[in-house]
C-alpha cells in the first residue's frame, strides 16, 4: 500500500519533467544566454542606451499594443456573446468562421490588407469618394492601418476565451437575476459581465503578448513613423555589432509585456480570474 | 574542340587514386573550355577540401531568382546541361537572404575549420572579402576553370581579391532609382530629385547600407569608392534629415518592391532586377541609371573550408562561364552577366535591355574595415532607424 502511494508519488514528477526540459532547454537557457549577451560591451548601460535611443519605439508598441487590444475587446465581446447566447444550432459555424481567417498564413492576410488599404485601393477610394477622406489622405503608411490589422489579426484569440467563459455560465443565474426583477442589462452589468472576466482576462493577455511582440504588421503596413521594437530586432539581430544592445532591447520589450500584463491583474485582479 | 588537362597530382587529389577522370574538351568556340568528369568514382574531393564527399553531386547556396526556374532548380537549363555533360548533380538550394545571416550561422563552424555542407555559396563582395580575410575562402585551382578567362577585365582585379584567386562574380546587382513618371509629375535625372519637395512623402531608401549611403554620395560629389567615414556619414546625415522632414516614407528592405508595385511609393532607390521584374506588371515604371552614377556590387560564387567536393564546384563555375550557358543564363534572371560573350548569345531584345547591358557611370563601394563597417552601421541604424 505505502509502495503504491511512494509509486505515485513520482508520478506528478514524471509529467512534469518533460515540460520542464523542454522549458529549461529552450526557454531558460537562451534567456540566460539572451541576458549575458545584453551586458557585452557596456554592461548596464546598455539598457539605458537602448532606453534613451528607442523611447518613442517603446511608447509606440506599449500603445499600438493596447490599442488593439481594446479593439478587439470592444468587437470580439459582442461576437462571443451573441455567438454563445444566440447561436443556437449555428454555434459551431460561427466559431469556425471566427477562427477560417487562421486557416491563410499570418504573412498573407496582412498582405491581403495591403492590397485593400493602399492609396488607389478599394477601401481609400469609398473613403474619398464618402468624402470622409481628402484627395491626399491615405490609410497605409498610418497608425490606424497598423493597429487595425493588429487588432484584426490577434481578434480570434480574444473571441474564443470569452465565448468560453459565457458558454459556461449557468442560465439559471441569469433568470434568477430576472425573478430577482433586475433589467437585462443589470443582470448583465452584475452577473454576466463578472462571470466573463476570466474569459477577457485571458483574451486580452493572448492579444496583448503577440502584439507587442509582432512586427510584421508595422513592417508591411506601417511607414518608418509606425516601427515597432519587433521591427527593430528584426533589422538588427542579425548584425554583431548591435547584438548586444539588440539582446537588451529584448529584454527592455519583455518587460513592457509584463508591466502591461502586471497593471492589467492589478486593475482586474487575479485571484478569480486566472 | 580543344582539351584541358589536369596534372597527374591533381588527378589523384582531386579524385581518388581509384578514380577514372575522362576529360572532354568543349565544343564550339576556343573561349568556351568544358570538363567532363562523366565516370568520376566517388570519394571526390579535393586537397583542400577537408572531407571528402560524393563526386557526383555538389550543393550549392544561393540567394533567390539567381538561376532558372528557381522554384525547382532541377529544370534549369544550366544545371541540367551541367549534369548531362558531367554527370554530377547539383543540390541548389537559393536560400541565403542575407549576408549577416549567412555569417552569424556558419561563422562558429567555419572558424573551428569545419565545413557547412556546401560547395558553392554566393556571397555580396564585402562580406566575401570578410571571408577571404579570414581565411575561409578555399583558393581555386585554376586549371579545373579555364572559363575563368572570359571574366569581364572590369571585374577581374578587386582590391580584396586581385586576380580572382578566391571568387568569381555570379551577378551583378545595380542599386539606381525606380520611378513613375506620371506619379512624380517630372522625369528623374539625378539622384537629388528625389528630395524634389513634390514627391513628399512618396520616397523610399533601401536599408542596403552600402547602396542608399553610396548613391547618396554620389549626389553629394563624393566618391563611394574611394571616401572617407566622414564622407559616409555626410550621406548619412542626409537621410537623417530627409526621414525627419517626411521627404523619406520609409526605409525598407525587400518589402519596398511592393510599395512601388501598388504605387504608393512614386520613386524609390531599387535594384535594376527587381525593377526589370516589376516593369513586366507595371510598364509605367521607369529604371534610371541617375546622372550622377549608379552603385554596383557584386554577389560572388566562392568554395568553403572543408567543401565535400571542390572539383565538381569548380566544374560547374567553369560551366556557367561557359558564354554559351551564361547567356540564356543571365538574360532570364535579368541581371547583367560577368562572362564576356554573354551578352552575343542573348536574343536582340536582351542585347538592348538596360537591365543587362548598363550604361553610364558604375561605381563600387570601397570594402571597410571590420571598426569602418561597425562605425557606419551604427550611424546608418540611428538615422534610418530611430
Amino acid at each position: 500500500m505505502d509502495g503504491r502511494i511512494a509509486r505515485r508519488g513520482w508520478v506528478p514528477y514524471a509529467l512534469l519533467a518533460p515540460g520542464l526540459a523542454w522549458l529549461v532547454l529552450f526557454f531558460v537557457v537562451p534567456l540566460f544566454s539572451l541576458g549575458r549577451k545584453s551586458l557585452e560591451r557596456g554592461g548596464l548601460h546598455n539598457y539605458s542606451k537602448v532606453f534613451s535611443d528607442n523611447a518613442a519605439v517603446i511608447g509606440r508598441t506599449f500603445l499600438y499594443a493596447l490599442a488593439a487590444t481594446m479593439g478587439a475587446l470592444v468587437l470580439g465581446y459582442p461576437l462571443a456573446y451573441v455567438i454563445a447566447t444566440r447561436g443556437g444550432r449555428a454555434k459551431n459555424l460561427l466559431l469556425a468562421l471566427v477562427v477560417l481567417p487562421f486557416f491563410t498564413t499570418y504573412l498573407i492576410r496582412t498582405i491581403a490588407w495591403k492590397v485593400l488599404l493602399f492609396g488607389d485601393g478599394p477601401v481609400v477610394r469609398f473613403l474619398r469618394f464618402t468624402h470622409v477622406f481628402g484627395r491626399n489622405s491615405e490609410l497605409l503608411g498610418t497608425h490606424w492601418a497598423v493597429i487595425g490589422a493588429l487588432t484584426y489579426n490577434f481578434l480570434p484569440f480574444m473571441v474564443l476565451p470569452i465565448y468560453v467563459s459565457l458558454e459556461k455560465i449557468d442560465p439559471r443565474l441569469l433568470e434568477a437575476g430576472i425573478d430577482l426583477y433586475a433589467t437585462p442589462i443589470a443582470t448583465f452589468r452584475r452577473v454576466t459581465l463578472p462571470l466573463s472576466m476570466p474569459g477577457v482576462f485571458a483574451g486580452s493577455l493572448l492579444t496583448f503578448i503577440p502584439a507587442a511582440g509582432d512586427f510584421v504588421n508595422a513592417e508591411l503596413l506601417g511607414s518608418d513613423g509606425q516601427r515597432m521594437i519587433g521591427n527593430i530586432i528584426a533589422k538588427n539581430f542579425e548584425k554583431d555589432v548591435f547584438r548586444p544592445k539588440i539582446s537588451a532591447l529584448s529584454f527592455v520589450l519583455m518587460v513592457v509585456i509584463l508591466s502591461g500584463v502586471l497593471l492589467y491583474a492589478r486593475f482586474l485582479g487575479t485571484e478569480d480570474v486566472i | 574542340m580543344s582539351y584541358t588537362s589536369l596534372t597527374r597530382r591533381q588527378l589523384l587529389a582531386g579524385f581518388g587514386a581509384a578514380g577514372a577522370v575522362t576529360l572532354l574538351g568543349a565544343c564550339g568556340a576556343s573561349k568556351s573550355k568544358s570538363i567532363s568528369t562523366k565516370g568520376v568514382s566517388a570519394n571526390g574531393g579535393s586537397a583542400g577540401s577537408g572531407s571528402a564527399g560524393d563526386a557526383k553531386k555538389i550543393t550549392m547556396l544561393n540567394w533567390v531568382l539567381y538561376i532558372e526556374n528557381d522554384a525547382d532548380p532541377s529544370k534549369s537549363p544550366t544545371i541540367r546541361s551541367f549534369t548531362d555533360a558531367t554527370g554530377i548533380r547539383v543540390d541548389y538550394r537559393p536560400e541565403i537572404d542575407g549576408n549577416d545571416t549567412f555569417y552569424t550561422k556558419y561563422e562558429p563552424q567555419l572558424s573551428k575549420g569545419k565545413g557547412i555542407g556546401a560547395d558553392i555559396v554566393v556571397l555580396t563582395a564585402w562580406m566575401a572579402a570578410r571571408m577571404i580575410a579570414k581565411g575561409f575562402a578555399l583558393p581555386f585551382t585554376e586549371s579545373h576553370i579555364p572559363n575563368k578567362a572570359n571574366l569581364l577585365p572590369d571585374f577581374a582585379n578587386p582590391p580584396w581579391d586581385p586576380g580572382r584567386k578566391f571568387t568569381l562574380p555570379w551577378a551583378t546587382v545595380l542599386a539606381g532609382i525606380a520611378y513613375y513618371p506620371d506619379k512624380c509629375g517630372f522625369e528623374l535625372k539625378s539622384v537629388n530629385d528625389l528630395f524634389d519637395p513634390r514627391l513628399k512623402n512618396r520616397v523610399t531608401v533601401l536599408d542596403e547600407m552600402r547602396d542608399t549611403v553610396g548613391l547618396l554620395m554620389l549626389a553629394q560629389g563624393l566618391d563611394p569608392a574611394s571616401g572617407s567615414i566622414d564622407d559616409m556619414k555626410k550621406a548619412v546625415a542626409q537621410i537623417r534629415t530627409a526621414r525627419g522632414n517626411g521627404q523619406i516614407r520609409k526605409v525598407t528592405g525587400n518589402s519596398y518592391t511592393e510599395d512601388l508595385r501598388l504605387r504608393d511609393t512614386w520613386a524609390s532607390i531599387a535594384w535594376a532586377g527587381d525593377a526589370a521584374q516589376l516593369q513586366h506588371d507595371n510598364p509605367d515604371l521607369r529604371w534610371l541609371f541617375p546622372a550622377e552614377g549608379t552603385m554596383r556590387s557584386t554577389d560572388n560564387a566562392m568554395i568553403l573550408l572543408g567543401a565535400p567536393n571542390q572539383v565538381g564546384a569548380e566544374l560547374f563555375l567553369n560551366h556557367v562561364y561557359d558564354p554559351k550557358v551564361a547567356g540564356p543564363l543571365y538574360e532570364k534572371i535579368q541581371y547583367p552577366s560577368p562572362v564576356k560573350g554573354a551578352l552575343a548569345n542573348m536574343s536582340a531584345a536582351a542585347k538592348s535591355s538596360p537591365f543587362l547591358n548598363p550604361t553610364g557611370k558604375l561605381v563600387e563601394f570601397r570594402i571597410l574595415s571590420a571598426n569602418e563597417d561597425d562605425e557606419l552601421s551604427k550611424a546608418f541604424a540611428e538615422a534610418t532607424q530611430q
